[in-house]
């Protein structure tokens, strides 16, 4: 019982939060002592937020139905790609949309390939599905190469627009942007900072938004057929459910996730390139959910940190020169070897749900006695 | 129709490598219960263990098929490394799992990326070749039936031939291969039987990264050798299995011949008007896969082992 009350937390909990917080101040440091440009942090910061979304979106589908997918990369691709084509300047079919209405674009090609794989896949055994689904994304990922007339192929889409670029205040910033308390300048803010400042706001609102909407759903009726059915499929039939209707239903809401992460991905970068669709994408995403805690949003969060400390990390190290071996191989033996550990030490991963799965209102007695 | 035989007889190769693929693929799947996203990575490793055993023996003198004995013993070393490090994996990393076939397919994906990264950290990206010349067409061929088929082409068709019939006589005439039919069919019955599956498994391990890492071998003197080069294939592979029916040895070498032809008869695809180019061959290879675990779950040769 205690381990469940609101409010107190155990003491891997803790561990994982402290762990965070020196990670946050050492962060911190840095960019005060001018080792990390502040815009790179913010960058960083809206890059493990991308992932946490991608987390997100794979946990509804792996995490709370056992669906397993390995098309992640293509459904992110397809929320970038959609943004892409429809706001970039290089984009070969229109460009010069504004970024809030192609956000609905990337979606909307998102949710017709979820339908699309998910019909033919979503009834099959769970390793046929996670067959299909990593050849269905290839066929993606072969599409956008080659039917360049379309997507610009190998060379990737450039001139994407931020995505407050045509928004009134936020659109016409002059930069350095000076930023007066009273009448006195207090800041005086370069342009990339402020524009990975946007990005931030922009990406918290979003993992907010769908944290507190995923957190609701799993709550509901709704999210406990998905986990009888992740549990026991025959059960949840037995009971009555559609378990197909429900599968789909988290198959493309995980989906949409995904694609959101993609849009927001576009908008940040700037550029899209097949190769962000290649299927080590997937995996990174896999990484960071099977790490945090499958079917656990907050274990998604950490995965999305960890996911973004491999890439960097792997970066700065190879940069340096300390390591004999490329920065890519490095990324690919990490990966490797964290997807083994876990498998073996932690399956369960590093922060299971627990709380997530109570209602708070039937926790910590009180109310209720 | 010269085209058709010249795509048929491309076909041919390919299935040849898919096959050697897909037999590997199929025992891991019916015997250890998991689908083995390593394989294709296991064929890769294959590849580059014959690369640099050829840069030792590739000096050996005679020809068989136009290409040199040092190459055959190079393959003989790729097979017998790919073997040792699948069983070195088994051992320690699937067997020591106390998980479901879902965990184990996830583990292998882990383990193929370390496959994976251990090549691409010590031979780079860089595209490489066996250093042997390749010869034209062979003449007798390509004046009668119009066809240009190499003796390379040939030699690959050969030697997987010959190495597919050593496995049927091994599955069939030996004891050997009676347990390993037995421990595919039903392991507990098998064990009940007296026969030590632990071993059967090891066997299983050995026999399917050596024909794995046969196959990379030819699909790297096919077309060239890379990192990726098994990642790449081993989709298609899977869909060799699946049509063949998973578990099925015999299914899986029906399958890859299927798929490999299927998979270089693309280009009529655009020969009869439709936009599909050669860059959507693994794309049809899926689609077909697709078709036949909705109608065919089986496969076409699902009840035979």
């Amino acid at each position: 019982m205690s381990t469940l009350d609101v409010g107190t937390y155990s003491p891997r909990e803790k561990g994982v939060a402290g762990l965070l917080g020196a990670l946050a101040a050492l962060l911190l440091l840095a960019v005060i002592t001018g080792v990390l440009a502040p815009a790179y942090l913010l960058y960083l910061v809206g890059l493990s937020a991308m992932y946490m979304l991608l987390s997100m979106g794979l946990n509804v589908q792996w995490g709370y139905g056992g669906m397993i997918n390995f098309s992640v990369a293509a459904f992110f691709g397809l929320g970038a790609y959609g943004t892409a084509l429809l706001t970039a300047s290089g984009s070969p079919i229109s460009g010069g949309v504004s970024p809030v209405i192609a956000l609905f674009g990337g979606l909307g090609l998102a949710a017709v390939l979820a339908v699309i794989i998910g019909y033919p896949t979503l009834k099959l055994r769970d390793d046929y599905l996670a067959i299909a689904s990593l050849g269905l994304a290839e066929v993606v990922r072969i599409f956008i190469l080659n039917e360049s007339q379309w997507t610009a192929g190998s060379a990737g889409l450039t001139g994407i627009p931020l995505f407050f670029s045509d928004w009134p205040v936020l659109g016409d910033l002059t930069y350095p942007y000076i930023f007066y308390v009273g009448g006195t300048p207090l800041f005086n803010m370069s342009q990339s900072v402020v524009t990975s400042a946007l990005n931030v706001v922009l990406v918290t609102v979003i993992v907010a938004a769908v944290y507190l909407f995923l957190r609701r759903i799993h709550q509901s009726p709704w999210g406990r057929v998905l986990r009888t059915i992740r549990t026991d499929e025959d059960l949840a039939e037995t009971l009555g459910k559609d378990t197909f209707a429900f599968k789909m239903q988290a198959f493309v809401i995980g989906s949409l996730i995904m694609a959101l992460a993609g849009v927001f991905y576009s908008h940040l970068v700037l550029f899209v390139s097949p190769s962000d669709l290649q299927p080590i994408t997937t995996f990174y995403v896999w990484v960071a959910v099977i790490l945090g805690g499958t079917g656990s949003d907050r274990g998604a969060m950490l995965g999305g940190f960890t996911i973004v400390a491999i890439q960097q990390g792997t970066r700065f190290m190879t940069d340096t020169g300390a390591l004999p071996i490329g920065a890519a191989p490095l990324r690919l033996m990490l990966v490797g070897l964290l997807i083994i550990f876990i498998v073996r030490l932690r399956p369960e991963g590093i922060l299971p749900p627990e709380r997530e799965l109570i209602w708070p209102d039937s926790l910590g007695g009180g109310r209720d006695e | 129709m010269a085209q058709i035989l010249q795509y048929l007889a491309n076909g041919l190769v390919f299935s040849s490598i898919i096959i050697l693929g897909s037999i590997g693929l199929s025992l891991v799947y019916s015997i250890a219960d998991f689908a083995n996203f390593a394989h294709g990575d296991t064929m890769t490793l294959g590849a580059y263990g014959a690369f640099v055993a050829f840069g030792v023996f590739g000096g050996l003198g005679g020809t068989i098929l136009g290409l040199p004995i040092g190459f055959f013993l190079s393959l003989a070393v790729g097979m017998a490394i790919a073997a040792v490090v699948a069983v070195l994996t088994h051992i320690f990393v699937y067997k020591p799992l106390d998980t479901d076939s879902i965990g184990l397919l996830i583990t292998s994906i882990g383990v193929a990326f370390v496959y994976r990264a251990v090549l691409q950290g010590t031979f780079g990206t860089d595209f490489l070749q066996y250093d042997i010349r390749r010869s034209g067409p062979i003449p007798v061929l390509l004046d009668t039936l119009d066809v240009a088929v190499t003796q390379r082409d040939v030699a690959i068709i050969v030697s997987a031939a010959v190495l597919v019939a050593a496995l049927h006589l091994l599955l069939q005439r030996t004891t050997l291969g009676r347990k390993m039919r037995a421990t595919a069919d039903n392991p507990d019955l098998a064990r009940v039987s007296g026969i030590r599956t632990d071993r059967v498994i090891l066997v299983m391990w050995v026999v399917g990264s050596a024909l794995a890492a046969a196959g990379g071998v030819f699909l790297a003197l096919y077309s060239q050798l890379d990192p990726r080069i098994g990642f790449e294939i081993l989709l298609v592979v899977f869909a060799a299995v699946i049509l063949g029916g998973i578990g099925s040895v015999y299914g899986a070498m029906l399958g890859g011949l299927l798929i490999g032809m299927l998979h270089e008869l693309t280009p009529l695809l655009s020969d009869i008007g439709l936009p599909i180019g050669t860059a959507y061959a693994p794309a049809v290879a899926f689609v077909i896969m697709v078709a036949v675990l909705l109608v065919r779950p089986r496969g076409i040769a699902g009840d035979m082992t």
